[in-house]
């Protein structure tokens, strides 16, 4: 019954470990759990900052930053979430629930803080998550696919509006399908999608390593021709970046200044380490902290190996200049190759096998398979939340005596999601406003990065009883400097967004369609509060501390 | 009628001084607290020749004044841990095999229960807030006749109570659990037990169950799924329901107007059963919040007229 922290820091009871004196004893009791596998942690942080899904579609808009080299923009990107991972693992092991910003904006902050900022980093804006899910589904699956097999009206059909209004709500539907299946299952499934994903995300690797630049040539060539019916694709493609006056940058670690330019765009898929992390287990120590960190750091910078490994294969195989190029006029609706040039799709064209070919695209879905079903599960946690502190009315977090579904939860994220998916599809310059995705996200961080910067002071009792006050550096707390360095990250990209017509953020409509969020969370939580005020019942109390003396 | 209702502080000193304040704050009739009211933890103070040492959250503690012990007593005690102070001998004497280590903790415990009714009854105007404790799965059988001996608190283990027109019917009796806790029993066991509970009470539409266990498969008793090894499964992402079937089945079938429950301190909700309003406050106390539930009853209307649930 007797164990020493140290040796197992979940305090598990077991026998007393080691010579050295036990530090703490633990009873038989409820709720004792050991630590949850580092591994697991580390697979759903790479899953989050899914270089398939997310990286590769956000490098193809390098050319909107001319002189930004990739490579370099990572590798800052990398380091300075790094910081925000720290911070938020501050927060994990001090306030560990499940609730996540919505608890620590409103245990720190007060209520209408966290539930301003919880609904639209958490709740509204996943609503255009949902059309950008689908378009990665469209533009990594459906389309290379539907070509590579000669179902060219299907796939000329994805393409239109209505094809992507379909692909939208297939999208939709399977998010919340995961939902109301459950995350047990989809966990596991999670996990062998991951492998699985490895395994071809390393079978891209040996092609691009085992055929020079010039069987690629050769390939695009020989299979653009087969399934596009283009003569020269690769020659082609260099021209016409040519005509619209795009040249890729040489490939290096340079450009540090062009290349900052570039962290606000590489936002989009390497912020979210922290996706989904929980800490369970009421006897904690300095390990829990070590623990917690690891798993998102590990996820976060696995995520940059493969994104640098990926680089490196693009300037070796691709040429670094054909791989912008391609993009480049993609992009600028000059492409003579007629879909979006998934990296994976032109690899796989260097075995001239439809077979391999759509079995290499099929199994890197998987990083779509598992990590689609995430899309909608922490909004069911905000709304679940917000309906327990009685901001959103109760039949919000009721859930079907039968099939045990949160249906109404679902309405309120599938329907929104579903009208503004019609938007998306049907509004082209809709479609732009993808960063303000991750903007309105970057938001809520910045309050909770705020939050741990102010957590030593704002709860003393709780800073010093938590492991996250005893790591120091220089005898100053890591974490709330850590705070700090996520809240320049977080500042430093909101400007660069709101500045940099680059990013397609700053224009009216985007900006409209942002404020109409944080207007809706407002009015939400201002109605609540005076509906609930007439009813008795003071929203005030909620987050109000009882006197201890 | 307004009732405050938390449940699960587990030795949290902080919590317990918050619950006993709890009726001013929230203008509450009454107070419950509905079971694991005992620590988890004991921390050893080693006493030396004129210096303390303590080791807390992995950081080793060097002590050299009363004052500074007494802090870090302070700090332990609000974490929900027992501390003691013990001579390097003594500690090394502890096994678990001669019990030495389950009596020394049973006698913090108990100590310190006895520390929390005494602050009771004065916090409580030695009786004037009516306020009702029962065991929880984690209280060993020891707290029962503490308890019930102090003066201004009633302890409701397996009894019916009758408050202003309600009753109140209560089991700390928990479904079987991987830790293989004090207060727990089969499925049929502790459908028995409700049974006989059910039976005694007179009108089940002004009544209150105060179950530890919360009803399975509800949103009420959804914890991490654990293996074998007691890991949380899949980095701590996926819940299961591990609540009783048997407090289930007796609300679907008697319908109390109002069900109260703790034991799985994630599970923080409100559910509707029927007519039942079932409700797990959920816990934090090692963050030194006391959740809870502030509820209003309307005799007359039989039901639940608000609620809301706060962390204080």
């Amino acid at each position: 019954m007797s164990i020493k922290e140290e040796s197992q820091p979940e305090g598990v009871g077991g026998t007393s470990a080691g010579s050295e004196a036990p530090t703490l004893f633990l009873r038989k009791a409820t709720g004792l759990v050991r630590g949850w596998s580092v591994r697991d942690a580390i697979i759903y942080a790479c899953l989050s900052t899914n270089i398939i899904t997310l990286g590769i579609y956000e490098f193809s808009f390098n050319s909107f930053i001319p002189k930004g080299q990739l490579l370099t923009a990572v590798l800052i990107s990398g380091v300075w979430v790094s910081f925000l991972v720290i911070a938020y693992t501050g927060l994990i092991v001090t306030i560990p629930r499940a609730g996540g910003d919505y608890v620590w904006q409103s245990r720190i902050l007060g209520g209408p803080v966290g539930f301003v900022f919880a609904t639209t980093g958490w709740w509204f804006i996943l609503w255009l998550w949902a059309p950008i899910y689908g378009t990665v589904l469209n533009v990594e699956l459906f389309q290379p696919v539907l070509w590579t097999i000669g179902a060219k009206g299907a796939a000329t059909y994805f393409g239109t509006h209505n094809g992507t209004m379909t692909i939208c709500v297939i999208t939709i539907a399977l998010a919340g399908y995961f939902v109301s299946l459950g995350m047990g299952g989809y966990a596991k499934l999670q996990k062998w999608c991951f492998y699985a994903g490895m395994v071809g995300f390393a079978t891209v690797v040996v092609l691009l390593l085992a055929f020079s630049h010039g069987s690629f040539v050769n390939s695009v060539n020989l299979e653009a021709h087969k399934y596009f019916g283009i003569s020269n694709a690769f020659g082609s493609t260099t021209a016409a970046a040519g005509k619209i006056g795009y040249a890729a940058p040489a490939f290096g670690l340079n450009a540090f200044g062009a290349s900052m330019l570039l962290v606000p765009m590489l936002m989009f898929y390497l912020l979210w380490p922290n996706w989904g992390s929980t800490l369970y287990g009421e006897v904690r120590g300095a390990s829990d902290f070590k623990r917690v960190f690891t798993g998102m750091f590990a996820g976060l910078w696995l995520t940059v190996l493969l994104s640098v490994i990926f680089l490196l294969l693009m300037l070796k195989t691709f040429g670094w200049s054909f791989y912008n190029d391609a993009n480049a006029v993609y992009w600028a609706g000059k492409a003579t190759i007629p879909i979006w040039p998934y990296p994976m799709m032109l690899a796989a064209w260097l075995v001239h096998n439809s077979a391999f070919q759509v079995i290499l695209l099929l199994v890197m879905s998987l990083w779509f398979f598992g990590w689609v079903g995430t899309l909608f599960l922490s909004s069911t946690r905000v709304i679940f939340a917000a309906a327990f502190d009685r901001v959103l009315p109760d039949a919000a977090a009721a859930v079907s005596e039968k099939r045990k579904v949160p249906m109404y939860s679902l309405y309120l994220m599938l329907l929104p999601a579903v009208a503004l998916s019609a938007v998306y599809s049907y509004w082209v310059k809709f479609a732009t406003y993808t960063l303000d995705a991750t903007l309105v996200i970057a938001v809520t961080y910045l309050i909770s990065a705020f939050a741990v910067v102010i957590l030593p002071w704002r709860k003393p009792e709780l800073w010093a009883a938590s492991a996250a006050s005893k790591f120091k550096l220089f005898g100053i707390p890591i974490v709330p400097v850590a705070g700090l360095a996520t809240m320049a990250l977080v500042i430093y990209n909101l400007v660069e967004w709101l500045k940099n017509s680059a990013f397609g953020v700053n224009n009216k409509g985007s900006l409209v369609f942002m404020a109409i969020l944080y207007v809706l969370s407002i009015v939400v939580y201002v109605a609540a509060r005076a509906i609930r005020k007439h009813q008795g019942i003071d929203l005030g109390l909620i987050n109000k501390e009882i006197p201890v003396e | 009628m307004r009732i405050f209702f938390a449940t699960d502080i587990h030795g949290s000193e902080v919590c317990w001084r918050k619950f006993l304040n709890s009726a001013a704050f929230y203008k509450a009739d009454l107070v419950i607290l509905g079971g694991d009211l005992t620590g988890k933890v004991l921390v050893p103070i080693v006493v030396g020749p004129g210096y303390f040492e303590v080791t807390l959250s992995g950081q080793t503690h060097h002590l050299e004044t009363e004052e500074e012990v007494r802090n870090i007593e302070s700090q332990i005690r609000n974490r929900g841990f027992y501390p003691t102070r013990i001579s390097a001998e003594e500690l090394a004497a502890l096994n678990e095999e001669d019990g030495s280590i389950d009596k020394r903790f049973t006698t913090e415990m108990i100590h310190t229960l006895d520390r929390w009714l005494d602050m009771a009854d004065t916090k409580l105007n030695a009786g004037d807030i009516p306020c009702f404790l029962n065991g929880g799965n984690d209280d060993t059988f020891e707290i029962d006749h503490v308890i019930e001996s102090a003066p201004h608190i009633s302890f409701t283990e397996g009894k019916i109570v009758e408050l202003d027109g309600f009753y109140l019917a209560s089991m700390g009796y928990t479904n079987p659990t991987p830790w293989n806790t004090f207060r727990e029993e089969s499925e049929e066991d502790l459908a028995v037990r409700i049974e006989h509970l059910a039976s005694q009470v007179p009108d089940m539409g002004v009544t209150i169950f105060n179950f530890h266990a919360p009803p399975y498969n509800t949103g009420l008793d959804d914890a991490p799924a654990l293996d074998e090894n007691l890991r949380p499964k899949h980095g701590g992402a996926v819940m299961e329901p591990v609540g009783s079937k048997a407090v289930r089945d007796a609300i679907v079938t008697h319908q109390p107007m109002l069900s109260l429950h703790g034991h799985i301190h994630e599970s923080k909700g409100v559910r509707k059963m029927g007519r039942t309003l079932a409700m797990n406050p959920g816990s934090v106390y090692t963050d030194g919040v006391l959740q809870g539930a502030v509820i209003d009853l309307n005799e007359k209307k039989k039901k639940v007229t608000r609620y809301i649930l706060v962390n204080g």
